[in-house]
């Protein structure tokens, strides 16, 4: 109950923060607030993190990362746009999608049956998705094809398709979470993983799930990208994974497993991407930026901090566990 | 545990020694004295580092800003050095720069009890939008007292003064690991937290002093990287802290902490450094190095951890709260 009640109130600051900065920055510049503005630019900017974002929440919830999303992107639409160019743009999409998910079996199978803490596996697989992406394109650009531009630039009544997408697999990943029991295993996992596997919930299984989702997500995300830019280069997934990290984090989901909520995701990628596309028309430099991002996550943390205190005290007092003492120990 | 963590070191060294022979016979102009020092050069700046990244890692920690800070320490160096000042007075200063900023970390981390990857996150953001504020894109022109270290400073006329270095660094952090207290207390900490606190280890305290000892050694790399050309821009150091890391992984220290130890740490630099050359040499085209590395990554702790399993089984909550 506790939980349920702190949880609701974190969501509210997110909230609440976002229609500040939101009015904020429709004050001070008017020219922010035109609809055309909003959706063309401030949305359509941050579809693909704020896709990732929502597999990710899942991975951090199960006590995992996953540091090599950006890589699987930009290697899955890079595979799919080669495969494009010789065999049409049917196959390059379905190229794109299945390197996506070999991708993510790949980081499941490591983690889940070697036992690979999932930040070491995904460090050394963010090297190889880097290095295959590279070597494969000798360090050339690839360029778009009708299939994946359709996917960057179609407007559906005038809005863009990939807002669509974001809005249906949000409301899935926010129906997956919550409303399931399969969501249910996924927060148990990362409250106690013995425990929940103890309890019956295959845990190896669980994992493969995730981080299969998370290739797949990150492909469909690679095709829109390839689509926007028209041209992807091996290394411009590198500060993505990071950016997407940020947002699940930023989302009130706890690094150390066990807590988070897919809505604060979204309203995170809200916040991020106001503020990008904010600051922008405010003419404020892009590194300026960067600077406020990182200081409105370490708000966020500090925020987290504060108001977690007194609930992480009465837990500990109630339960002296292992997984207490194993996550203090992080 | 002690055993297990030898003979990780013990194959990770085979698989140097393989490796070497088989430049040897494939790779022509491999061993040449010009191709092993430039090697030997960029495995001194990642191993110093790795040294502190490692000593994080005992702790369970870790530390992702470390790019952006070497390249904050980096441009400072250019703006200092610009005035003139000789390589004594940029070494301190490096080192010190380097000690406060990764001291402002661990204070973060500890103080605010936010986990090491979420804190140093954040700090990576600022370092990195604060740079390009204080000069545009990169400062140039710089004087040869700036550049001394990579230019004149050889030993015989071909030892290059980083490794010199290195050398120093490595062995004091060698006898430093081995008979220090402090050390002791890093693996407690990482081992079991709470344990540690109640046998007596100011574990907070202990923690931000192993920040700002890392912090000395990037602020040392800092100055090896910055100091390699008349030249110094915003992004010298971006994405050099996923090499360190890697370097101690593959060393074989865990990043739950708590074990893995210095001289895993040596050959593991020494791997990642030797890749991109090896490559170059085999005729290969560079654009793979990335890949082999990952690969090389990938396979030792694949079949590091598939050996810990046998032995091991009933524990499946290894990959509990390690992230």
């Amino acid at each position: 109950m506790k939980m349920k009640k702190f949880k609701f109130t974190y969501n509210t600051a997110l909230f609440l923060l976002w229609i500040v900065i939101f009015a904020f920055i429709g004050i001070k510049a008017p020219g922010f607030l035109k609809s055309k503005y909003l959706i063309n630019v401030m949305l359509k900017n941050i579809v693909e993190k704020g896709m990732v974002a929502l597999p990710m929440t899942l991975i951090i919830i199960t006590a995992g990362i996953d540091l090599s999303v950006g890589n699987i992107m930009v290697l899955s639409c890079m595979l799919g746009a080669m495969a494009a160019g010789s065999m049409g743009g049917a196959v390059g999409v379905v190229v794109t999608l299945v390197v996506g998910v070999v991708c993510g079996v790949l980081n499941g199978l490591v983690i889940s049956r070697v036992k690979i803490t999932p930040m070491v596996t995904t460090l050394a697989t963010m090297y190889l998705y880097l290095g295959l992406a590279r070597g494969i394109s000798e360090g050339n650009s690839l360029y778009s094809y009708p299939a994946s531009g359709f996917m960057g630039t179609q407007n559906i009544l005038g809005i863009p398709l990939q807002i669509y997408l974001l809005i249906i697999l949000a409301v899935i990943f926010i129906y997956l979470l919550h409303s399931t029991a399969w969501g249910r295993k996924i927060y148990a996992m990362g409250l106690n993983p013995n425990a929940a596997e103890y309890a019956g919930i295959d845990t190896n299984k669980l994992t493969m799930q995730i981080y299969i989702l998370a290739g797949l997500v990150c492909a469909v995300a690679g095709l829109i990208f390839l689509g926007r830019f028209t041209s992807v280069k091996y290394d411009a997934g590198t500060n993505f994974n990071l950016n997407v990290i940020t947002i699940v984090v930023l989302g009130g989901t706890s690094i150390n497993g066990g807590i988070g909520d897919m809505r604060g995701t979204v309203l995170a990628t809200l916040i991020i991407a106001t503020l990008n596309s904010g600051l922008t028309v405010l003419n404020i430099p892009i590194d300026v930026q960067t600077i406020v991002q990182g200081v409105v996550l370490m708000l966020a943390l500090i925020a987290y901090a504060v108001v977690n205190k007194k609930n992480r005290q009465k837990r500990i007092l109630k339960v002296e566990d292992p997984a207490d003492g194993a996550k203090a120990s992080v | 545990m002690k055993k297990k963590n030898l003979s990780t070191e013990f194959y990770l060294f085979l698989f140097l020694l393989v490796v070497s022979v088989f430049l040897a016979v494939f790779a022509k102009g491999f061993y040449t004295v010009n191709n092993l020092m430039s090697i030997l050069n960029s495995f001194s700046y990642i191993l110093i580092s790795a040294i502190g990244m490692n000593l994080i890692m005992l702790t369970g920690n870790i530390d992702v800003s470390t790019g952006a800070l070497i390249s904050v320490v980096a441009l400072a160096l250019a703006a200092i050095g610009k005035l003139g000042v000789p390589f004594a007075g940029l070494i301190l200063a490096g080192m010190l720069m380097g000690a406060v900023l990764s001291t402002l970390n661990g204070l973060f981390i500890t103080g605010m009890r936010i986990p090491a990857i979420v804190a140093t996150l954040a700090t990576t953001q600022i370092f990195q939008g604060i740079l390009p504020l204080t000069c545009e894109g990169s400062i140039y022109d710089l004087p040869a007292s700036f550049t001394w270290l990579s230019f004149e400073a050889k030993l015989f006329g071909f030892i290059p003064g980083s490794l010199i270095i290195c050398v120093i660094v490595t062995a004091f952090f060698l006898v430093f690991a081995r008979y220090s207290r402090f050390v002791k207390k890093l693996y407690a900490i990482g081992n079991n937290r709470e344990g540690a606190r109640l046998c007596g280890i100011q574990v907070d305290k202990t923690v931000v002093i192993c920040y700002a000892i890392a912090g000395l050694l990037f602020g040392i790399t800092a100055v090896i990287v910055a100091t390699a050309s008349q030249r110094c821009t915003t992004t010298m150091g971006s994405g050099m802290e996923m090499t360190f890391i890697a370097a101690v992984v593959l060393g074989g220290t865990s990043p739950a902490g708590g074990s893995g130890n210095l001289s895993g740490t040596i050959i593991g630099a020494l791997i990642l450094a030797m890749v991109a050359p090896a490559i170059t040499y085999l005729g290969i085209s560079s654009n793979w190095s990335d890949a082999v590395k990952g690969a090389i990554i990938l396979i030792s702790v694949v079949v590091s951890g598939a050996r810990y399993l046998k032995r091991k089984r009933v524990i499946a909550g290894a990959a509990g709260g390690e992230a």
